[in-house]
């Protein structure tokens, strides 16, 4: 039923589409069939959604022109209405914006509208089709749909003549139509119809496959962006359709054959497939050239690698992808190297090949570049994985099958002479011998995981192009011509060093090391001997421009190389041990990496079971004296080897012993060398460990009870050292105390001061030079110390200043009680009263002034600190009042009216104004200086004072600014904190205005006082140079002004 | 007793170097533990009646006052000359070359006996090994507790020995300290 309403329905239907129809959906019919039910009260409804689509379609067809133009004069009207009124707005944006000129601006209505109405009848009659496919439609309706919409959006004139006809249509009124679209919509549009067709393509490869041709034809695109989007939106769509299998294309003979339509079909998809696969391909490999699209392109090789490296074309992805894995771009290289280790990883996908093929092209990349590559290109190596159980057990059962094969023939051979079997038997047997080989030899090639023989053979071929990659590079950073070369480049260009790869190489042995053949070792050996650094003649060294650290990894990897193929021997490393013995002395703490260090020591020293006792006695006494000189991480690391060293050797504990010599044990190196270079020479044995005494007072609590720990163990009975073997490593000591140590920086900053005067302390303990140490803690803590007494002698005379206030005010309670005792013993006439009550305001006023000033002083006065401190300040100031008993100066004042900041800081005593208080010899000898951040309340009536004071015209600034007498008990420092107001305000910073500013003060004042003006002006300039930094003054000028004093 | 002339001094010189390698120096430079001189001088070499002796200066000029005929030793005698005028080391020598030995051999404790009584180390006794010998280099033998029993020649270096089986001769034998005992009156 369903289907025949179907198929009849719609007559105005293209031919093609029943065709196609009825082919594919012989499933869903059977479906429909069987669900009779539901598809029957489908159909009810398909047949006016048919009707109507078809109808809308016939429409299109035939009215499309009129339509169009009908809805571009629409639109032309739209906009010209929008033009003129300015009014017709977006409902979302309704409320206009007020421009800075007063016009109002309404948001007119924006793009995506545009672009759903251009997108024509296509895209509604597909959104249409989308909203009810998704509600009501079987899957032969949404095929049938999707092949409309496919049809009308991608004017793809193949199949049909009738087809090529609308598509003609179709696409010259489409091509007239984006000629009046804007460039933007059209990009917005692209960007619909790529999501479409991707989509399209996802929902049914099968069927659509040809559709990948539109999405590659996108991608060849002028406008970049469009290209990019396309590219991407292609690679999503690969990585969904690929399938899990190769490609292999059908040859001719299978062409020829008589197929069913399914296969045909399948055949047909495939090979679309694979050959939009490798245009698409080869429109990467040429955009990976292209320098704008060279990140995209491979990335999107990285991402097809990465998700499907078994399928066609892998070589040549691998190739470009390999090719970029040492750029210079971080980003690119990061992704290749990145896809590299998950192919790498990801083994099962490829069963191996592309991992052969990856390390091959990385060694040629190698060899081609001559070693200079990122070290990031060979650190992939690092991920790749082993099996070394298949070439160990499989061969074995093998074996095993074989001896159990050849038993059974025995048997057989013995049942067949004890039972001469009889013809037909034989034969049968035979046949069924056969038959059961053949069936294992089918079986086998089913299966899709790879023999385990030829995983061998893989695995063997990447093992020998690593090493062969790894030997190389070994080879290269051994070739002392190169070295020249490279040296003289350094010279020139701050590169990544010289030998970029070694590092990444000597790890890769390190981890394969297991895996060399025996044949190589010895090679590998002295190649790795000459890297770090030995030298039999000891003669100049052209290898010495590896780094410490690099030299000690060398060390290490040979002892991992040696302590893998232990099986064989137990080889004595001897001159590594020589080469870590001098590497001990040459290692500095913040150029070399500690844990590289930590590791050396763990691997030859910690874990080395046999040491003879001379070598180890140096390595003791060596590392005792790296544990004295170091940071407290690679002190602990050293200890704890120590420690180790001496558990296993007993007769080494005699170095614990307080008399020098070692007795008989020292051989014939009486004396201890502690320059030797070889560690049998060394005489350690005859030496003692003072060190341990100095190294048990490290600030350090672990380090400190770890040195003790270790000299305690000279009353240890040797049968107890087994049972103190501690489990910790020198890498774990090294760090453990590396996280403490950041974790005290962290917590303790405020404390460095201290911290740091007690590591100058373990320091003075080396007593290399006392001097020398004690100038080195000097120059560290100059600033601080400084720092420090600055803030002290700023608390100080803030409480000199606080005691002075407080005095102040007590005089002016007294006087103020006391005339009221006069105002209440007398009564005053009316006039003498008004003022008498201006005076007690003033009075009044005055004291709150200076009960603020002391509220103000208090929090920064702190409270623990005793007047008998404040002492000895005060009496130093008081004696220098006494020496000078009236020095009348006079200050300049800065200009008033130039800022609130100026006048503020230019405080004023209101005694000198009032003049109510009795003036004696010493006039004033208490009164107050305010700092200038100290008070503000009293700077309202410093205004008046202004006019008062004498006012002396001076150069440029100096006749901005107005002079000001005063008398002062502490003339320097009166002028000192003047000129650096002077100096603040008036921003004085280079000589010659300095110097116009002494003279000005110079000129103002008495002769008596220019000593002092002299003194005070030097100090300001001490003082300035010393914070500010802001002029270097050289002593010439210095000696100017002591010569204008003279004059 | 006489200093050794130009031919003796090579002779002597490279059978040592088998030995001790660059350590030779070491042997000739180290300054003197014996005498009262101050700054202490340095060994040398004397020969005396076909046998070589290594002495401190202070002790070779005092051994002058002694006519030729009435000293039997001074200092430490490191080797003979044999009848047909071939330099050889003895015994007495080892001290000197364990000190500055470049390439040693460690025994297990079964094999030692062995090696006491004058017979060559086979790989099945073997502990430990330099790294980086090779056939032809002089050794000194140890025991796993780092004393010295004797040296020999590397009949094989490093790498071959891993691959030799347990019978197989891996250093010939020189000397030993079981000389002492077996030969006392040849010392």
């Amino acid at each position: 039923m369903g289907k025949k309403k179907k198929v009849n329905l719609p007559p105005q239907l293209p031919p093609d589409i029943p065709d196609e129809e009825i082919e594919v959906s012989d499933e869903d019919l059977d479906f429909v069939k069987k669900n009779i039910e539901y598809a029957g009260f489908l159909t009810k409804l398909d047949a006016n959604l048919i009707n109507r689509h078809v109808s809308r379609v016939a429409d299109y067809k035939e009215d499309e022109l009129e339509a169009i133009y009908e809805r571009k004069k629409k639109k032309a009207d739209l906009k010209k209405a929008r033009e003129e009124e300015g009014l017709q707005v977006d409902r979302v944006d309704a409320l206009p914006i007020k421009t800075l000129e007063g016009e109002l601006c309404y948001r007119t209505v924006e793009e995506p509208n545009i672009v759903h109405k251009d997108d024509g009848p296509a895209s509604e009659v597909k959104e249409h089709d989308s909203d009810k496919g998704l509600v009501k439609l079987t899957k032969a309706e949404r095929r049938q749909k999707l092949k409309k919409s496919k049809k009308e959006a991608k004017r793809q004139a193949k199949d049909e003549v009738k087809a090529t006809l609308v598509e003609g249509l179709h696409s010259d009124v489409l091509a007239k139509v984006e000629e009046d679209l804007s460039a933007q919509d059209l990009f917005a549009r692209k960007k619909v119809r790529l999501a479409e067709v991707g989509m399209t393509l996802l929902e049914n490869p099968e069927l659509n496959i040809k559709s990948l041709k539109d999405l590659l034809h996108i991608c060849s695109d002028e406008d970049h962006n469009i290209v990019k989007l396309g590219l991407m939106s292609v690679v999503a769509v690969f990585k969904d359709i690929i399938p899990g299998y190769r490609i292999r294309l059908p040859t001719e003979k299978e062409l020829e054959m008589k197929v069913s339509k399914d296969v045909l079909q399948t055949r047909f998809y495939e090979s679309t497939l694979l050959s939009s696969y490798k245009a698409y391909l080869q429109k990467l490999i040429a955009f990976e050239k292209d320098p704008s699209f060279h990140r995209l392109a491979v990335r999107c090789m990285c991402i097809l690698l990465d998700a499907v490296p078994h399928f066609n074309f892998r070589e040549n992805l691998v190739a470009v992808v390999v090719r970029n894995i040492s750029s210079a771009d971080n980003v690119v290289r990061k992704l290749c190297c990145e896809t590299i280790k998950s192919v790498f990883t990801n083994e099962g996908k490829h069963g191996g090949q592309v991992t052969l093929e990856a390390v091959r092209l990385i060694s040629d990349l190698v060899k081609a570049h001559d070693c200079q590559l990122h070290p990031d290109s060979i650190e992939v190596f690092l991920s790749l994985f082993f099996d070394e159980d298949l070439g160990k057990s499989e061969p074995k059962e093998e074996k095993r099958e074989k001896l159990s094969k050849k038993k059974k023939r025995k048997q057989h051979l013995e049942q067949s002479n004890q039972l001469p079997m009889s013809e037909g038997k034989r034969r049968k047997h035979e046949l069924m011998t056969k038959t059961r080989e053949e069936l294992s030899a089918d079986l086998k090639s089913v299966s899709f995981a790879p023999d385990s023989d030829e995983r061998r053979r893989t695995q063997s071929e990447i093992l020998s192009a690593i090493f062969g990659t790894y030997f190389r590079i070994l080879k290269h950073s051994m070739d002392p011509s190169f070295q020249r070369s490279m040296l003289n480049d350094n010279s020139s260009s701050t590169g990544p060093g010289p030998r970029p790869l070694l590092g990444p190489c000597l790890m890769g042995l390190g981890k394969f090391a297991h895996l060399i053949d025996l044949d190589f070792l010895g090679d590998l050996m002295s190649c790795l001997k000459k890297l770090a650094g030995y030298n039999e003649s000891f003669n100049d060294n052209p290898l010495g421009s590896l780094s410490v650290s690099e030299k000690l990894q060398c060390c290490i990897v040979a002892f991992r190389v040696m302590r893998n193929n232990l099986d064989a021997l137990n080889v004595d490393l001897q001159e590594f041990y020589v080469q870590l013995y001098n590497l001990l002395l040459e290692y500095r703490p913040f150029r070399d990496r500690g844990d590289v260090l930590a590791e050396a020591l763990k691997t030859m020293l910690w874990e080395g079971k046999q040491h003879d006792m001379h070598r180890a006695a140096a390595f003791i006494k060596r590392l005792a004296t790296f544990a004295l000189s170091f940071g407290s991480s690679e002190a602990m690391a050293a200890l704890v080897t120590l420690k180790h060293l001496l558990l296993r050797n007993s007769k080494c504990r005699s170095l614990l012993e307080n008399d020098p010599g070692g007795g008989s044990l020292s051989g014939l190196v009486v004396k201890y060398k502690p320059e030797a270079s070889d560690p049998h020479l060394s005489g350690a044995l005859a030496s003692v460990l003072w060190e341990l005494s100095l190294v048990s007072k490290h600030h350090n609590p672990s380090i400190s009870g770890m040195a003790s720990g270790i000299s305690a163990m000279t009353t240890m009975n040797p049968s107890q050292t087994q049972a103190y073997l501690s489990a910790l490593s020198p890498v774990n000591a090294f760090d453990d105390s590396q996280i403490e140590r950041e974790l005290l920086k962290a917590l303790n900053r405020k404390s460095s001061f201290k911290q740091r005067s007690k590591k100058m302390g373990s320091e003075e303990f080396v007593a290399i030079d006392a001097e020398k140490v004690r100038g080195l803690e000097k120059e560290e803590d100059e600033d601080v110390i400084e720092r420090k007494f600055e803030e002290h002698f700023m608390v100080l005379r803030d409480i000199g200043e606080n005691e002075k206030l407080r005095l102040e005010l007590g005089r002016v309670s007294s006087a103020l009680s006391l005339y009221e005792e006069y105002k209440q013993q007398r009564k005053p006439k009316q006039k003498k009263q008004k003022k008498q009550k201006k005076a007690m305001g003033k009075l009044k006023s005055s004291i709150k002034s200076i009960q603020e000033s002391i509220i103000s002083f208090k929090p920064k006065a702190p409270s623990c600190i005793h007047e008998a401190k404040t002492h000895s300040f005060r009496a130093c100031t008081s004696s220098l009042s006494l020496h000078n008993p009236d020095h009348i100066t006079q200050l300049q004042k800065t200009h008033m009216e130039d800022s609130p900041s100026c006048s503020s800081s230019s405080p004023f005593p209101k005694q000198q104004e009032q003049g109510c208080l009795p003036p004696n010899g010493r006039i004033n000898p208490k009164r107050f200086f305010f700092s200038p951040r100290s008070t503000k309340s009293i700077m309202e009536e410093v205004k008046n004072c202004a006019p008062k004071a004498k006012t002396v015209p001076g150069s440029s600034f100096c006749e901005e600014s107005e002079a000001i007498v005063m008398v002062s008990d502490e003339p320097y420092r009166d002028f000192r904190s003047s000129m650096m107001e002077m100096v603040k305000v008036h921003e004085l910073r280079d000589w010659p205005r300095l110097q116009q500013l002494l003279h000005c003060y110079l000129r103002l004042n008495d002769r008596k006082t220019h000593k002092i003006i002299v003194l005070a002006f030097v100090d300001l300039i001490m003082h300035l140079m010393a914070h500010e930094e802001l002029f270097s003054l050289s002593s010439a000028p210095l000696c100017f002004s002591l010569r204008d004093l003279e004059k | 007793m006489r200093p050794l002339d130009e031919k003796e001094t090579t002779a002597i010189f490279e059978k040592l170097f088998k030995f001790t390698g660059p350590n030779l120096k070491q042997i000739v430079d180290r300054p003197a533990t014996e005498g009262p001189d101050d700054p202490p001088g340095r060994y040398c070499f004397r020969l005396h009646k076909n046998r070589v002796y290594y002495a401190s200066e202070s002790l070779v000029r005092r051994a002058t006052n002694i006519s030729g005929d009435k000293l039997v030793s001074l200092g430490t005698c490191i080797g003979k000359y044999t009848h047909s005028g071939a330099f050889r080391l003895t015994i007495q020598s080892l001290d000197l070359l364990a000190a500055h030995a470049r390439h040693k051999v460690w025994l297990k404790p079964t094999a030692e006996m062995s090696f006491l009584y004058g017979n060559a180390v086979l790989k099945g006794g073997l502990a430990r090994i330099t790294d980086n010998t090779h056939a032809g280099d002089g050794v000194v033998v140890f025991s796993m507790s780092d004393v010295p029993l004797g040296f020999g020649v590397a009949a094989r270096s490093t790498q071959d020995c891993r691959k030799a089986d347990a019978n197989a001769i891996v250093v010939n034998h020189q000397a030993d300290v079981g000389e002492y005992l077996r030969n006392e009156g040849e010392l």
